[in-house]
C-alpha cells in the first residue's frame, strides 16, 4: 500500500479525496444498514432475549441447546443435501445451458427465452405453483400418472421420502443466474484461442472439456457460491408448501430462525442466523479454494 | 474551484439521494398509535383499526358491518378505519409495532390471530402496555353486567382490567351429515366408545396443514374423554404443555390414529381448512369439528361453496361426546387498548367497547356465530330469530347444565407447536411412520425447544 501510494502521483493523490467522498455514501449505508445488525445479532446471539425486554447474556447456551437440537441437525443434514444438489444438477444444468446458447443451435432464441421467462418468476410464486402441480386431487402430476396407474396417489408436499424432493423441484430448474454469469465468461474467450485449438485439430468435446470448461472456472465457481447461499437462505419455497414438514422432512435453518421468532425466542433466532452466516463464509471460501478464484485465468 | 465545489456537491447529492430513497420519504398515512383525531376542535375522532376479522376471514361476517353500524351510530363523532390483515400475519405485525412502541388504540386479544399469551405476559403486562378499563366498567355498568364473571377475573391483573373481557361465549362442538351420519341418539349424550361404534365407515374432514384446527379440535374432545383429561388440559392454559407423553395424551392420539387411518376423508393429508371445509361441503367428509362460527357456510346463501349434492338442510350440529364442548372463559377476552394510544383513542375505544357489548350488538353477534351470553337476558325477538336458525338452536340446545366445557389443545400448546409443528406431525401419525409415543416424543421435543 505504501509503496502504491510514494508510485502515484500528485494528481492521483489529489484525487484520493474524491475517492473516499464517492465512497462515502456507499461506507454509510453499509455501517448503518448492514454491520449494525450484523452485530447486533452477533452480540444477542449470546443472550435470551425475547425482543422486547433487556437481553441477558447466557454465554454459548443458544449455541449449545442449537447442536443439540434434533431439528436443527436434520436442518445441516437437509442443507447438504440440497447444497450437493445445487453445486451439481442446478449449477451443471445452467451451465449446460450457457454451452448450449453459445453454440447457438438452431431455436436457440426460443429456446432462450423459454429459459429466462420462469426465472422472472419469483420463488414464492413457483412454490404456490408447484403447490397446485404436486396437489393429489387436482394437480397435473397425479392426473398424468393416473393415467396408466389409476389408483395412484401421493401428496408430494406432505408424504415422506417425496416433500424433500417436491420441494427440491420448485428451484432446480431456475439457474439462469449461472447460465447467464457462465455464457458471459464464454463470450468472453478471445477467438484466437479457439482458433488455435481448431487448428490443433480438438474435437468440439475436446475444446468444450479443455479449453471452455476451465476458462469459465470462476464464472462456474460464482455460480456454485451464489446457487449454494441461495439454499442457505431459502426460505418462501419451504414455508408457502410444506413449512418443514411432513415432521422435520424438509426442515431448514431459516425456517427455525423464523419459529424461533414466533416463540419469542430472539437470541436463539440469532444463533440460528449467525451459524447461517458462518456457513455463507465458509462456503466462499471452500469454493474459492476448490475453483482457484483468486488465480489468473489467462 | 468550481470545479472542486461541483464536485462536492455532486458528493453530496449521490449521498442525500442514496440516504432519502433508503427512509421511505414522506408518507401521508397516519401511523397507529399516532391519533389522527381532531376531537379538540370538535371534529370526527377517526382510527386506524389493524384487525384480521375482515375480508375472507368467517369472523368478517359479523364484525365489519358490527364497526359499519358503529360508524353510522356516531356519524361525525367517530369513525374507525378497518385496516385488514391477513390472520397468519396478524401476530408478527402487532409483536413489531410494540416493539416500534406504535400498536395500534384496539389490539386482539392473546388467543386470538395468533397472538400467544407467553407474548402477552412478558412483553404487554410486563411492562404495562395495556390501558386499565377498571374506570371504563364502572362508568359502565349495563356493559360491565353482560361480562362473563370467569373472563372478568381473568382479565384482572394486580387490580386492573387489562382485557375487555368476553360476554359471549362459543363453545365449539361438531357438525355432521344427516344423509351420511345417522346417529341413534345425539352425539352428546354417547360415551367415547359409543361414537367410535357409531360412526362405522363415516369420513372425518381432517386438517394435517396450517394448524391443523380440525384435527386439533378433535383431539382436544379425545382427550378430554380420558379420565382427568379435562382437569389436565384446563391446568396448562396458563403455563402451557410441554411434556406431551402423558397417558391420557398417548391415548387420544393412538385413537385419533386410528381415525386418520380408517376415518379420514381423501384429501387429509396435506389438507388445510379451505380443503376440509370442502371435504364436508362436498360429501366426501360426513363430520367436521368447528365452531359455530361455520353455521353462516349452510345458509342457502352459501350455497356456491357447496357440492356433489350437499345441502345445509343435511347438516346438524352437536358437541363432543361425554357433553364436551370446547371453550374456555378464562383467557384474556376479546382486545385490549395500547397505553399508548392518544386521549382521543382511547375514548373512541371505549365507545367502541361499549357498543359491541350492547345488548342488541350481543344478540346480533350470537345470532350470526351462534354461541351463549350467559350473563344476558336475551330479548323475546332474539329468542325467535334464534329459533329460526336451526344450525345455532341446535348447538345452542345441545349445551345443557350437565355441559363440561374444556380449554382446547392450542390453548395448552406453546405457539409455534400450535400454529405449524403440530400439523407438520400429523402426516406422519397418519401414514404410521410415527407410532402415538413417537409422535408425542416429538411433539415433547419442538414443545421444550420452543420453551425460553
Amino acid at each position: 500500500m505504501k509503496a502504491g501510494k510514494s508510485n502515484s502521483t500528485v494528481l492521483e493523490r489529489r484525487n484520493y479525496k474524491w475517492c473516499y467522498l464517492f465512497l462515502l455514501p456507499s461506507l454509510l449505508i453499509f455501517l448503518l444498514f448492514y454491520l449494525s445488525p450484523i452485530l447486533t445479532v452477533i452480540a444477542t446471539s449470546f443472550t435470551k432475549w425475547d425482543g422486547f425486554n433487556k437481553p441477558v447474556f447466557i454465554g454459548l447456551k443458544n449455541y449449545i441447546d442449537l447442536f443439540h437440537s434434533k431439528t436443527f441437525l436434520i436442518s445441516l443434514k437437509n442443507l447438504l443435501a440440497w447444497s450437493v444438489i445445487a453445486a451439481t444438477l442446478h449449477v451443471g444444468f445452467g451451465v449446460l445451458m450457457a454451452f448450449v446458447l453459445y453454440a447457438k443451435p438452431k431455436g436457440w432464441k426460443f429456446t432462450r427465452v423459454i429459459f429466462m421467462v420462469p426465472n422472472v418468476i419469483s420463488a414464492a410464486a413457483w412454490a404456490m405453483i408447484y403447490k397446485f402441480i404436486f396437489n393429489d386431487d387436482m394437480g397435473i402430476l397425479n392426473n398424468l400418472i393416473r393415467r396408466f396407474s389409476p389408483d395412484f396417489h401421493v401428496q408430494w408436499f406432505f408424504q415422506s421420502p417425496y416433500a424433500f424432493w417436491a420441494v427440491t423441484c420448485t428451484w432446480i430448474f431456475y439457474a439462469v443466474i449461472v447460465t447467464l454469469v457462465v455464457l458471459n465468461d464464454l463470450m468472453a474467450v478471445p477467438e484466437e484461442v479457439v482458433e488455435a485449438a481448431r487448428v490443433d485439430g480438438a474435437s468440439p468435446w475436446q475444446l468444450t472439456r479443455h479449453i471452455m470448461l476451465p476458462l469459465c472456472r470462476n464464472a462456474i465457481g460464482t455460480g456454485v457460491i451464489c446457487s449454494i447461499t441461495s439454499r442457505i437462505a431459502m426460505y418462501e419455497q419451504i414455508r408457502l408448501t410444506t413449512a418443514g414438514g411432513p415432521g422435520d422432512d424438509t426442515m431448514n435453518i431459516p425456517l427455525i430462525l423464523v419459529n424461533s421468532i414466533s416463540d419469542m425466542k430472539y437470541g436463539y433466532a440469532n444463533a440460528n442466523g449467525m451459524v447461517m452466516f458462518v456457513l455463507g463464509l465458509i462456503i466462499l471460501a471452500a469454493v474459492n479454494i476448490t475453483f482457484r478464484m483468486n488465480d489468473s485465468i489467462y | 474551484m468550481k470545479r472542486k465545489l461541483a464536485g462536492i456537491m455532486a458528493a453530496v447529492m449521490a449521498a442525500a439521494t442514496v440516504i432519502s430513497g433508503c427512509s421511505g420519504g414522506n408518507s401521508k398515512t397516519t401511523a397507529p398509535g399516532a391519533g389522527n383525531s381532531e376531537n379538540a376542535s370538535g371534529k370526527e375522532i377517526q382510527m386506524t383499526f389493524p384487525t384480521y376479522l375482515a375480508g375472507e376471514n368467517v369472523g368478517a361476517v359479523f364484525f365489519l358491518p358490527e364497526v359499519e353500524r358503529f360508524n353510522q351510530k356516531y356519524a361525525g363523532k367517530y369513525k374507525i378505519v378497518i385496516e385488514e390483515v391477513p390472520q397468519a400475519q396478524y401476530a408478527e405485525k402487532i409483536k413489531q409495532l410494540a416493539q416500534q412502541n406504535k400498536l395500534p388504540a384496539i389490539v386482539h386479544a392473546p388467543g386470538s390471530g395468533g397472538i400467544d399469551l407467553q407474548w402477552f405476559k412478558s412483553v404487554v403486562l410486563a411492562n404495562g402496555m395495556a390501558y386499565d378499563l377498571s374506570e371504563f366498567a364502572n362508568a359502565n355498568p349495563e356493559v360491565k353486567n353482560n361480562w362473563i364473571d370467569d373472563s372478568m377475573d381473568y382479565c384482572t391483573v394486580d387490580g386492573k382490567l387489562i382485557c375487555k373481557p368476553l360476554s359471549v361465549l362459543k363453545p365449539v362442538g361438531l357438525y355432521y351429515n344427516n344423509t351420511m351420519y345417522k346417529p341413534e341418539k345425539a352425539v352428546k349424550d354417547m360415551k367415547l366408545d359409543e361414537f367410535m361404534e357409531s360412526i362405522g365407515d363415516n369420513k372425518f374432514a381432517f386438517q394435517t396443514a396450517e394448524n391443523a384446527w380440525t384435527s386439533g379440535l378433535l383431539l382436544t374432545a379425545l382427550i378430554a374423554n380420558q379420565e382427568g383429561g379435562e382437569t389436565y388440559l384446563a391446568q396448562y392454559v396458563d403455563d402451557k404443555l410441554y411434556d406431551y407423553t402423558d397417558a391420557k395424551i398417548v391415548s387420544a392420539i393412538s385413537i385419533l390414529q386410528k381415525l386418520l387411518q380408517s376415518n379420514a376423508s381423501a384429501n387429509t393429508i396435506g389438507a388445510a381448512y379451505a380443503d376440509a371445509a370442502n371435504a364436508f361441503m362436498s360429501k366426501s367428509a360426513a363430520i367436521i369439528c368447528n365452531g359455530s362460527w361455520m353455521a353462516s357456510d349452510f345458509d342457502e346463501e352459501s350455497a356456491d361453496k357447496w357440492s356433489n349434492g350437499f345441502t345445509g338442510e343435511e347438516v346438524t350440529s352437536d358437541i363432543y361426546p361425554g357433553n364436551f364442548a370446547i371453550a374456555n372463559p378464562r383467557v384474556f377476552g376479546e382486545f385490549w387498548i395500547a397505553n399508548t394510544a392518544s386521549d382521543e383513542e382511547k375514548e373512541l375505544a371505549k365507545a367502541f367497547f361499549a357498543f359491541r357489548d350492547s345488548k342488541e350488538e350481543i344478540e346480533q353477534l350470537v345470532l350470526t356465530e351462534g354461541g351463549v351470553a350467559p350473563k344476558l337476558d336475551y330479548s323475546d325477538e332474539f329468542l325467535k330469530k334464534q329459533a329460526e336458525n336451526r344450525i345455532l338452536s341446535q348447538l345452542a340446545e345441545s349445551m345443557d347444565e350437565n355441559t363440561r366445557y374444556t380449554a382446547s389443545i392450542f390453548d395448552v400448546m406453546p405457539a409455534s407447536v400450535a400454529d405449524t409443528e403440530f400439523g407438520k406431525l400429523l402426516p406422519k401419525l397418519a401414514d404410521g411412520t410415527l407410532t402415538p409415543e413417537e409422535f408425542c416424543s416429538q411433539l415433547t421435543q419442538k414443545a421444550e425447544e420452543a420453551k425460553n
